[in-house]
């Protein structure tokens, strides 16, 4: 069910906010975030000085109609807190999340800045990522811990490696149980799951854009939503593999248009082979003819709303790209008219 | 050794409203038959599905099959009132999301044995946890009741809308079906599933799919699997037995290592190159006892359709 | 650090592995008076149980004695002594069961002269109960440092053949990692059984096993051969090349510090705070298991003037 709040995350790129040419340029790359960080990837002496940058990047990285996040650190959360919730900002990630203690007291001092800056309440959101054990023994508390929490997921990448002892990228599902852990306890709150069908990586290169594009198509087609990365060249791909495509567009109303059918029937299901319709002008069903797997259909309450959500997400991800475009485009413009 | 009353190996889902299918399901040679009040039943129609239950309790045993009835656990008074009558083993309670639904079903349960002479605590609760909600309350379900006997995801996938991953695993489903396995085996019940896998809808798999499903789900632990078609019926039979070269293997692994134990010879022997311990023997008996028991199954039923007196075990 | 990566287990009753097993490199001996030794020698296995712990040690390997779940009791006495490193306590279902345990521990460390809370207590789990409270199980006792799931025990008690193409521990095993990890118990692996018939399995497989292993979580394996142990220890121990590659990795990021980020590209990755600090943490382990190593071959040398001939 989509969230009163929900905003596409479908890319994004996490930067240190303290590198400039990062910030000044990321507008440009079509981002449905920019994750400016003030954790990992800043040193620890330019830690007060890349909280200073907070407030002034905001509107930089909003230059392209990307929404603002920051990733705050985990021992530093008062203070990060109140450098980076000013308007603009959308969402923060908080690190390392391991108690619900944590959550709640994150979600009291939002709160406070939220009114004292004028911000409309509950606008902020908490990323609580889960990065370690006991991060995974106490996902459920941690997720329910505030309703600002919207998206849920981790259990997985360096820092879950470093916590368990383990190398990465070693061709096997290493994390099977901490994302299944995590991942229950999203769906079981309502919320987004932060998940994606698992491929074998042995490389970890951040910067494959055949392999961003090859993830994001699976997470998109497994149900998921949510990408981001680290490097400018899989922005574009995980915008075009988290969107769906016209074959599916068109799919999602055939399944809407045969379970109308179903319904004035009185039946609860039925089976369909798709080789044996033929093909008319409307809305038809995904091409089987290279995948097998398509060709019987069943269709039921659960594909109806699968096809609606799948809709609804693709009428999101149009508006979401026509935003992005006129911002840039506005950009665009007034730099030409500066120059003439 | 389990008790032949045990061994349901194959649960046939027949919608309550559906004649036709209430007539063809005693031959399918299922273990249970459920009738359905609950998913396969359209909304409009669930008042005749309801009147339906007392005479098709009746019929649909012909063939030998323990008879449930899968409530919605939205409708449950209506539904039980329905559903609790002799002849009934239990209920399937839908869509579970907590254990106080449980405990509503079981003080509902209560009431209608007592008025309609039935056995107090007769009536069977599976607990079919087809939502996050469900599967995260799964410990509190399992235990609010001595009536719960089994556990089941029913149709997880699709209520948690699960998808098939690029290698045609279920997303999430090893670690939900393993997570509820070890569930069921904690709190002493029976864990109902398949290995499904993508293309198949699940409980709409082809013959051969549900065999294949049977035979991976009684590797991780599965014990017998709900089905839509008849034609799953006799895969899910097969698949939850074990195969006559299994039985083969575990009644000599046996012999050798009770050869072993009687010649004096330290207590890990090896046959085939394998290191045989006490654990590994425990693993096999199983599988001699679990055929011997599903074979006593079968002739019951058999004798049923028939019309042959009943077999005494 | 506690370096326990190969943990040899013999059956108490076993004179011939009894005699040998200090000399086979193993981090820990386990001498097993359960599943192991058949009930008319469980009297003499038990009697002889302090000369087997001051043999099976001599290796300098830890040594702990795996009890009878029925008669936890009586074994323990029979085996605690200043020389046990501890008891592994097999199949516990309840926290109740694990602070007997510990308390029993306490009483014989105080009759017999050892420093309170030096005798460990390793979990052995066999039940679907002991998988599902395992996090209430490792609250009961200080004295646990290592918990493990005996995989042949459990497929038994699902009532499976383990059947290693349809693995049916990815929970069990991954949920053993994460709750030991959080509490700081090291969890240890015991492969499956079907596997481990060893003679087929060459070194290189071996290696892969345990090196799985490791990649999930553990920290040491459960050998039921002396063959398996040189593969484990290798695989427990950080490679020479992944010590290069991580000496490299501290290097980049540090020069990436001192240019004023505290992120750079190398070796196609992106190396950040979390990649510097498992970098520590391997160096850290390398440095330990070279330290473990030392001790055992001092132990071994010194063993060896003394049985020598």
């Amino acid at each position: 069910m989509p969230h009163p709040h929900r905003r596409l995350k479908r890319s994004g790129l996490t930067m240190p906010i303290v590198t400039d040419r990062f910030i000044s340029n990321a507008w440009h790359r079509g981002c449905d975030f920019i994750n400016m960080d003030l954790e990992d990837s800043v040193p620890p002496a330019l830690k007060g000085y890349a909280r200073s940058l907070v407030r002034r990047s905001i509107p930089v990285v909003n230059k392209g109609g990307a929404d603002a996040v920051c990733r705050i650190n985990h021992d530093l959360m008062e203070a990060d807190l109140d450098a980076v919730i000013w308007p603009g900002m959308v969402h923060v990630n908080y690190p390392k999340a391991e108690y619900g203690h944590e959550i709640r007291r994150m979600d009291e001092i939002i709160t406070r800045l939220e009114r004292e800056r004028g911000i409309r309440p509950g606008t902020i959101a908490i990323g609580a990522n889960i990065e370690t054990a006991v991060g995974v023994a106490n996902a459920y508390e941690i997720a329910s811990a505030s309703p600002r929490v919207r998206d849920f997921g981790g259990a997985s990448g360096y820092d879950m490696s470093r916590d368990l002892g383990v190398e990465m990228f070693v061709g096997f599902d290493q994390f099977v149980y901490g994302k299944g852990e995590v991942e229950l306890a999203a769906r079981a709150l309502n919320l987004e799951p932060r998940a994606a069908p698992f491929t074998p990586n042995i490389t970890g290169s951040v910067s494959d854009p055949d392999r961003a594009f090859a993830e994001a198509d699976a997470a998109r087609q497994c149900g998921f939503r949510i990408g981001g990365g680290l490097h400018p060249f899989v922005v574009e791909p995980q915008n075009r593999g988290f969107t769906p495509n016209d074959a599916e567009i068109s799919d999602a109303h055939w399944v809407l248009d045969e379970y109308r059918k179903l319904a004035v029937s009185n039946e609860t299901w039925v089976q369909i082979d798709t080789q044996s319709l033929t093909p008319g002008d409307g809305p038809g069903p995904l091409d089987s003819s290279d995948n097998p797997n398509l060709r019987h259909r069943v269709i039921d309450r659960y594909e109806a709303a699968r096809a609606a959500e799948l809709l609804e997400w693709a009428r999101l991800c149009a508006d979401r790209d026509r935003e992005k475009d006129e911002a840039i485009a506005r950009v665009r413009a007034a730099a030409d008219a500066d120059a003439t | 050794m389990p008790a032949a009353n045990q061994i349901r190996r194959s649960w046939l889902l027949v919608p309550a409203s559906a004649a036709p299918r209430i007539a063809s399901a005693p031959a399918s040679g299922a273990d249970v038959i459920i009738l359905d009040l609950a998913e396969f039943v359209a909304e409009p129609n669930k008042p005749d599905a309801r009147d339906a239950v007392p005479a098709a309790l009746d019929s649909v045993k012909a063939g030998g099959a323990e008879v449930f009835v899968r409530i919605d656990p939205q409708l449950m008074l209506a539904d039980l009132n329905a559903a609790i009558r002799p002849g009934v083993a239990g209920v399937v309670v839908s869509r579970l999301e907590s254990a106080a639904q449980i405990a509503e079903a079981a003080a509902l349960i209560d009431r209608l044995e007592s008025q309609r002479g039935l056995l107090p605590n007769s009536v069977e609760v599976v607990a079919s946890l087809e939502t996050a909600a469900g599967n995260h309350n799964g410990f509190e379900i399992a235990t609010a009741s001595p009536r719960v006997t089994a556990l089941t995801l029913g149709r997880a996938d699709l209520a948690m809308d699960l998808r098939p991953e690029p290698s045609g695993e279920i997303h999430l489903m090893q670690y939900l079906m393993q997570r509820l396995i070890t569930l069921a085996a904690a709190t002493g019940k029976l864990p109902l599933g398949a290995w499904w896998r993508a293309p198949d809808r699940g409980l709409l798999a082809t013959p051969e799919n549900t065999l294949a499903a049977a035979q991976r789900g009684r590797a991780i632990g599965f014990r017998g699997s709900m089905c839509v078609l008849d034609n799953q019926v006799a895969p899910l039979n097969d698949g939850f037995t074990p195969t006559a070269a299994e039985v083969a293997e575990a009644d000599a692994i046996q012999s050798a290592y009770a050869a072993a134990v009687q010649s004096g010879a330290a207590s890990v022997v090896h046959a085939g190159g394998r290191a045989l311990t006490p654990n590994l023997v425990r693993q096999y008996a199983q599988v001699s006892a679990l055929a011997a028991a599903c074979a006593i199954r079968e002739e019951f039923k058999s004798a049923a359709l028939s019309g042959r007196p009943i077999p005494l075990p | 650090m506690l370096i326990r990566r190969s943990l040899l287990i013999i059956p108490a009753s076993n004179a011939d592995a009894l005699a040998t097993a200090w000399s086979h490199d193993a981090d820990a001996v386990i001498l097993d008076i359960q599943a192991g030794v058949p009930p008319s020698q469980l009297a003499a296995a038990r009697a002889s149980l302090p000369d087997s712990i001051a043999a099976a040690g001599q290796g300098g390997a830890d040594v702990l004695v795996r009890v009878n779940a029925p008669y936890w009791h009586a074994d323990s006495n029979a085996a605690v002594c200043p020389a046990l490193t501890g008891i592994v306590l097999p199949g516990a279902e309840s926290p109740q069961q694990v602070a007997d345990a510990d308390a029993h521990l306490g009483n014989l460390e105080l009759q017999r002269g050892i420093p309170a809370g030096r005798l460990e207590l390793a979990l052995s789990l066999e039940t679907a109960a002991g998988v599902w409270h395992i996090r209430e199980l490792m609250a009961a006792s200080s004295r646990i440092k290592q918990v493990a799931i005996d995989e042949a025990a459990l497929a038994a008690a699902l009532g499976i053949v383990q059947n290693p193409s349809l693995d049916p521990f990815v929970y069990a095993r991954g949920r053993l990692c994460i709750e030991a990890t959080a509490i700081g118990v090291q969890p240890v692996a015991v492969l499956d059984p079907t596997r481990l018939g060893g003679d087929e399995l060459s070194y290189d497989d071996k290696l892969r096993l345990a090196t799985d292993a490791r990649n999930l979580g553990f920290k040491g394996l459960v050998c039921v051969h002396p063959h398996w142990i040189s593969a484990v220890n290798a695989a427990f121990t950080p490679t020479e090349s992944l010590v290069d590659y991580y000496v490299q990795v501290r290097e980049v990021f540090a020069q990436a510090l001192a240019a004023g980020t505290a992120a750079a590209p190398f070796a196609g990755r992106m190396i950040d705070v979390p990649v510097d600090e498992r970098a520590k943490d391997v160096l850290a382990l390398s440095a330990a298991c070279a330290a473990r190593d030392a001790a055992k071959q001092a132990a071994l040398a010194s063993a060896g003037r003394q049985t020598g001939p």
